[in-house]
Order: structure tokens, then sequence, then C-alpha cells
């Protein structure tokens, strides 16, 4: 328990860290759910989608470098854990192309 | 003598190394294992929600979660996406609550463990009830896995010479109180208010819908439930002194972990079903 000096910076540093990182994911969240209530028709769902994406992003990376404090582990385990989500990036892609050709085949076929 | 101990020394190392004594990654064994089914899990879910955005890529009208989730206890106002919000934040904040335990633990303060994981548990349990008033409020509006009461209307029109179905709108149906068929209620309007014109042809939503929003919030519900149960496990071995007499918190960082990925996971379902 006693803790010297230093290692009571530490803990009021990471203390900090973390209600700064809720306060950032909080106002994110509400800055979404803003923008999805108050877009103007006429600027495009394609932007819109693509900033939610991106806002969504910020929340994950939040989520996984600070709550789970993989920020801060060494870079070898840092690597192992994200290089194979990279593969759900082509997964989600390929997806997609498969789901609009689907459409297409609806489309012509009729059904 | 010198190389005996030494042997002996070498061999008890690699034993301790093959029961998992080895530190590669300067995280423990239960740690890594840990992260490595959170990644698992984290494809599974990955599974799911590319299902659902190829699928909604395959379809040409699709329910506007601005039309469907505006729906709050205790008032009838029309507050859209006000109720997952409130669903948001409980599940950030309980995931703060835990980071907090965790880092009482590394400093072996036992009644802060306590209290910060109590909060988590309780963040937990509210986020689940929330989602069960969610999931109750859509089911009586007529969503299942068969219906969608989120619909549109169509006029024929005809365009180069051909009559087609032309997409007008969206107009949430109703359910008939005799038949449990969804119908056209009286007076509905459109999901901007506009008169829907009585030569209008209506239609059900695509029942994907359904499908794929009970299964997948379904599948992260189980989630956090096993998510609580494991936290209440947590709390348990910490009021018993459990990790005091270890001097070693690191099972409440372990569990952390899957809660803060349960919280990653929602993240990513909220983008999907709510703001997409």
């Amino acid at each position: 328990m006693a803790s010297g000096h230093h290692d009571n910076e530490a803990y009021e540093k990471q203390k900090k860290a973390v209600w700064v990182a809720t306060a950032i994911m909080g106002v994110v969240t509400i800055a979404e759910v803003a923008i999805a209530l108050n877009w103007p028709e006429g600027w495009g769902r394609g932007v819109l989608n693509l900033l939610f994406i991106l806002m969504s992003a910020v929340k994950a990376i939040f989520i996984v470098g600070e709550f789970m404090h993989l920020r801060y582990e060494m870079r070898a385990m840092m690597i192992s854990i994200l290089a194979p989500c990279l593969f759900l990036i082509w997964f989600l892609i390929a997806f997609m192309m498969e789901g609009e050709s689907w459409a297409q085949l609806r489309h012509f076929w009729g059904a | 003598m010198a190389a005996d101990t030494q042997f002996e020394k070498e061999t008890e190392q690699v034993q301790d190394n093959w029961s998992g004594g080895n530190e590669p990654m300067k995280a423990s064994y239960g740690k890594l294992m840990m992260w490595y089914f959170i990644l698992s899990d984290a494809f599974t879910f990955a599974a799911f929600l590319i299902t659902y955005a190829a699928l909604r890529m395959s379809s040409e009208i699709w329910p506007d979660p601005n039309a469907v989730f505006n729906s709050m206890p205790f008032t009838h106002a029309r507050l859209p996406l006000g109720f997952v919000t409130v669903m948001t934040f409980i599940l950030i904040l309980s995931s703060v609550f835990v980071v907090r335990a965790v880092q009482e633990g590394h400093r072996f303060n036992q009644k802060g463990v306590l209290l910060w994981m109590f909060l988590g548990i309780v963040g937990g349990l509210g986020f689940l009830g929330c989602q069960a008033w969610e999931w109750n409020h859509l089911i009586h509006q007529g969503l299942t896995l068969q219906s969608n009461p989120f619909g549109y209307y169509t006029t024929n029109e005809v365009v180069e010479g051909q009559t087609v179905d032309v997409f007008k709108g969206y107009v949430n149906l109703a359910v008939d109180e005799e038949t449990h068929a969804l119908v056209l209620g009286e007076d509905a309007v459109s999901t901007k208010g506009e008169a829907v014109p009585a030569e209008a042809k209506w239609h059900q939503g695509n029942w994907l819908f359904g499908c794929l929003f009970f299964f997948i919030t379904g599948f992260h519900g189980f989630h956090v439930t096993t998510g609580v149960l494991l936290n209440c496990m947590i709390w348990i071995q910490s009021a018993r002194g459990v990790y005091q007499r270890k001097r070693n918190y690191e099972m409440v960082e372990k569990v952390g972990l899957y809660w803060h990925f349960v919280d990653l996971v929602w993240v990513f379902v909220f983008l999907a079903f709510y703001l997409l």
C-alpha cells in the first residue's frame, strides 16, 4: 500500500487520462446523435456515413487504447492483436460488393 | 557440482516456462490469452456485422433508424435516438467504473475495487434493463423475426412507357388488434409527417431488419449478461480478500478487458443499427 510519491503521481495521471477519455467519448456520442438528427437532406448520405464511421473509430481507439490499456503494452503485443484485424477491412469490402451484386441479380431477375 | 546445480536450475526454468511462467510480451499468460480470446470474439462479431452490411447492401429499401428508434419510457414524445444515447452512456460509464476498479487493484486498495466494481455491475444491469425495455417496445410495435412494421409506400407511375412502383416515403405500420397483422393505421402519416395518399400502395419493411436486429443486439446482450456475471464473481472474490492475500489483483484486469470489449462491440452495433 505504501506507494511512494512517484507511484502516486503516476496513479493521478492515469486517473486523469481515463476521465479525459470518458469526456471525449461522451462528446463524440452526443455529436453523432446531434449530427444524425440535424443533417440537411441535400448534403449527401455518403459524407454523413463517413463522418459516423470516423467518429466511431475515435471511440474505438479510446476504448482499446486507454480503457483496455493496449497503448501501454509492448509493441509486439499491440501488433499481434491489431494486425489480424486488418483482415476485417477486406472482409467488409468484399461482402459489401457481394451484397451489391445480390441486389443487381435480384433486380435483373425481378425477384 | 556446479554443473549439476546449473542443470537443475535450467530444468526448473524450462518447466516453469512450459507451465506458463514465461512472459514473452511482458504480459502474463492469462492476460495474453484473454486478449487472444477477445480477438477471436471480435472476429465473430465482425462476421455478424458484415453479414448485416451485405444483406443491407442487397436491399433497395431499408428502414430509417431515426423513425424506428424514437421512443422513450415514461413519455409519449418522439425523441429519435434519445433512449439509445442514454444506453450508450450507461455502458461507457460502466466501462469507466471498471477501469477505476483495475486502477485501485494496482494499489491493493480492496475497498476501492469493491466500490468501483459494484458501480460497474450496476451499470451493466442498467444497460440490460434498457435493452429489455427496447426489445419489448419494438415487439409490441410489431417488429418480429418475420414482420417489420417500419414500412414504406409507393405509387404507380409511368416511367419510360412502363408502369412501375415508385418509392414515395417511409411509413410506420400499426398492428391490427384482432388479426395481429400489420396494417396501415387510420390517418397514417409518413415519417416526415406527410399524409399517405389514398391511391398509394403500402409495404412492410424488409423482414431481415428484425432478424438482424434481434440476433445481433441479442448476441451482444448475451455478452453483457456474461460480463455482469463475471464482474459479480470478481466482486465476491475481492470481498473475500482472495486477491488481497495473493497480493495480485490481475483477475480484475482480465475480466475488465472482457467488459471493455463488450463496450467496444456496442460502438459498432450503435454505428450499424442506429446511425448508418
